[in-house]
Order: structure tokens, then sequence, then C-alpha cells
């Protein structure tokens, strides 16, 4: 069993590309999971036309893929009307919502995809793409045990978790979690104590063998982006100390973050984790990295 | 060394290297990037005269081994593919137990290397993350084994 995880796009909001953003990448949320011969895709931000492209150079056979949005803000879909894999009949696509009959994913990226916005029907699209879901419950895909969880976003957003055999990886992006701090009070006073994130998080999230979270703002930034949806960068560490996590991948980085803001920030990151006595090991999503888990 | 089937090799001479290691690339002591010097003989394109301490000149994609066996030395990556690992067949060979024989490898893409493991024993670390690919920039740590090495991009 062998779980691959490729980082595709990972930078929030709006696409960055240039010279100061090489290092993490410009492109917006998109990251693939593979387990065994399952592929799943989480968010369909602009990283998800490279991914496409590199499905079909590497695939001899046809695509089938299980789409998981977050939600459906710019940054999560725009990429899906570039993914060439959609082309083809010969693939199929699995778009999930969370709750039985939920396909509100779906009817946005046929909603982007009228001509007031895209030259392309949705209807001329010559894969097969199925509006499924996760019946509000867990489901177990192709033997891969897939959770949702509701997190703190203007307009909704959902953390998926993917577990099999033992190796689980979450995804949880654009996820306020600073909302939900139990001890915000006591860390008015005292800023460097830990966040504690509520119990049922926590516990979702729980001896990930790999998290991806939303951490884009820094300790500084965030009191000017209250309500934005985002979550500190060191309040996801400790959400990873609590939960036991083994690594940490910060993401959803900032547009206004250059590759030296992002370094700065995961050092800072590190040695939250180091002061609070954990082993996880905290780092920078950054496109083309892939991670092997076993 | 077998050299069978190796790739014409540019050769960079080093005083600092006392011993020519067995690698397929290039090797020599800690290097700085080459800048344009005052030597540099005037070029004109059209009417116009390119000053020489402007002109472009292109450096080379670098891999420095600051630690492990052989430390410090530095290879200029020419090839396209670059096998690193403790066999003698490898293009980067360095002589260390912690490291496989064929350990990873680094492929060219237009300007850019990606690094992947070979189903190493021990893994490969980028700037302390187990990785088991990714696009290399400036400034990169890859760890294997008692090796460490920075990566340097060319142009």
């Amino acid at each position: 069993m062998t779980t691959f995880v490729r980082f595709w796009g990972t930078r929030g909001s709006i696409p960055t590309p240039g010279h100061k953003t090489r290092k993490y990448g410009g492109n917006t949320s998109c990251v693939e999971v593979r387990i065994d011969d399952a592929l799943f895709i989480c968010d369909g931000g602009t990283g998800l036309r490279e991914l496409g492209v590199d499905l079909l150079a590497r695939s001899s056979s046809s695509v089938e893929a299980h789409m998981f949005f977050s939600h459906t803000h710019w940054d999560h879909i725009q990429g899906f009307p570039f993914f060439m894999p959609a082309y083809a009949t010969e693939n199929s696509l699995y778009v999930y919502g969370v709750t039985k009959d939920d396909n509100r994913v779906h009817r946005l990226l046929l909603g982007q995809m009228r001509s007031e916005y895209f030259p392309v029907k949705f209807s001329d699209l010559g894969s097969k793409i199925v509006s499924s879901d996760l019946g509000g419950g867990a489901k177990s895909i192709e033997g891969v045990m897939v959770r949702h969880y509701e997190q703190t976003h203007p307009g909704r957003s959902f953390a998926f978790s993917f577990e099999k055999n033992g190796v689980k990886v979450v995804y949880a992006t654009d996820n306020e979690i600073d909302m939900t701090v139990l001890n915000a009070d006591d860390i008015l006073e005292h800023p460097e104590a830990l966040r504690r994130v509520p119990e049922e998080f926590v516990r979702f999230v729980g001896d990930a063998d790999l998290l991806i979270a939303d951490g884009q703002y820094t300790d500084e930034e965030y009191p000017a982006k209250l309500g934005w949806g985002h979550a500190r960068a060191s309040t996801v560490v400790d959400l990873a100390v609590q939960a036991r996590v083994k690594q940490c991948a910060i993401f959803h980085h900032d547009p206004m973050h250059s590759d030296h803001d992002m370094d700065e920030k995961i050092a800072r990151c590190r040695a939250r984790a180091e002061r609070a006595g954990s082993n996880v090991v905290v780092f920078g999503a950054r496109e083309g990295l892939e991670i092997k888990l076993d | 060394m077998s050299t069978a089937g190796a790739p014409t090799l540019r050769v960079l001479a080093s005083a600092r290297v006392a011993s020519a290691p067995e690698s397929l690339l290039d090797c020599h002591g800690p290097m700085s990037h080459p800048r344009p010097t005052d030597e540099d003989e005037p070029t004109v394109v059209g009417d116009v005269p390119v000053v020489p301490s402007v002109r472009r000149q292109r450096t080379p994609f670098v891999l420095q081994q600051i630690e492990g066996p052989g430390a410090p030395r530095d290879y200029v990556l020419d090839l396209d593919e670059i096998v690193i690992g403790r066999s003698n067949q490898a293009h980067i060979a360095i002589d260390s137990s912690m490291i496989s024989r064929r350990h990873m490898v680094l492929s060219r893409s237009g300007p850019e290397y990606t690094v992947s493991d070979l189903d190493s024993s021990n893994g490969v670390f980028l700037n302390g993350i187990k990785a088991h690919s990714a696009v290399l920039r400036e400034g990169d740590t890859l760890q294997i084994g008692d090796v460490v090495l920075v990566y340097r991009e060319g142009s």
C-alpha cells in the first residue's frame, strides 16, 4: 500500500506567478492524493491545469478521478475548465458533495462555464462527469475511507480525510480555526500559549500522517483579516500538536507573501512546534513537491 | 570505473581536488558562479556596443556537497539526467555506506531540475522534508544519509 501526495497549487485567493514566488509556487489550490490505484483530487484551483497535463502524459489508460472541492470560491474551481482529462470521452470524473444529493459543486462547475465566463460549454466536455456525494457521513471509495468536516469559512467550506490501512491524509483549507479557539481570553494575556482547538476537529485530524492546512496569515497580519475565513499559521501548528500529526503542510499561501516571507513564516512555525515539545514536521507546501507516505 | 557509454563531459580544472572523484560529472572544489570581468571583449549588436559588465553570462547549475565523504566539493550539472549514489556507475558517486547504490536522480526539464528518490533505503530529505520528488529551487538542501548537498540554479 502506497500513498503519494503531490502539490499542484498552494497559493490562496489568486494566482501569483513571478520570480518572487518561484519556490512555493503561484498556482491556486490543487492537491493530488494517490492511494494505490485510486486518484483523489482536492480542489480545482489553477494548479489543476498542470495536473491534467501530467495525468494525460503518465496514463496509458483512461483517467478516473474522484474530485473533492473544499468549497466553490474562485481560487478552488478556476482550473476546472482547463483540466484536459475533462475533454476526453474515455475519462470519468466523480465530483463529490458532502450530503445526499448535494450537487452544489457540480452546479457551480457548470455555472462557471456559461458563455459569459468561458467559451466552451460544460455540456461539450467529453468525459463522463458524475455528481456524487458522501451521504452526510463517511464513504469508502476504492477501499479508501473518505470523511468530511465542516469548517469556518464565509459561504461554508469542508475538510476531507482520506484513510487506508492506517495511513491518513487530511486536507483542510480555507478554515479560520482561530474563530473556534476555546481559550481565546487566555491567549490575549499569553500569546504564546497553546491555542486549544475544538475536540471534534482534533479528532477529525487526529494522528494524520499528513495534515494540509490553511495557514495563510502571520500573527501580525491576522487582526486585520478577522472573519475572512483563513487561519494563522501558528494556530495550525497548535492544531497539529494537539492532534499528534506527523507532518503538517502549511497551505493556501497569502498572495502577498514572497518566498522569503514564506521561509520566515515557516521558520517561526517550526520554532513554535519545538517550543510545544512536538516532533511534528512543519513545512510550507510548495508546487512540485511529492511526498510518499507508507 | 567503467565509463562505457558515458556522456561527453565538460571538464573544469580545480587545484582544490587532490584526486579526481570517480564521477562522470565535472567535480571541483567550492566555486563561485562566473561573473563578467574587465577582460571581457566588448561586443557590438548592430551599431550598439554592449558594455561587458552588463552582458549576460550563462552560469552552470551546480550541486555543492557541504557534508559527507569528500566534502566540500562541487558538481557541475551538465547532463539532463544525473544519478547520484554509492555505485561507481552513478554519475555522481559518493562513497558512503548510508546512501543507496542508486539513491536519487536529478532530471532536467527546461530551466529546472527535478529530484526523485530511486526507492532508496534512507530517503531523500529536501530542506528537512522527506520527499519522493520535487522541483528544485536555488538554495535547496538535499540530504541523503550523511551527505548534504546544496542546489545552485544556473541560467
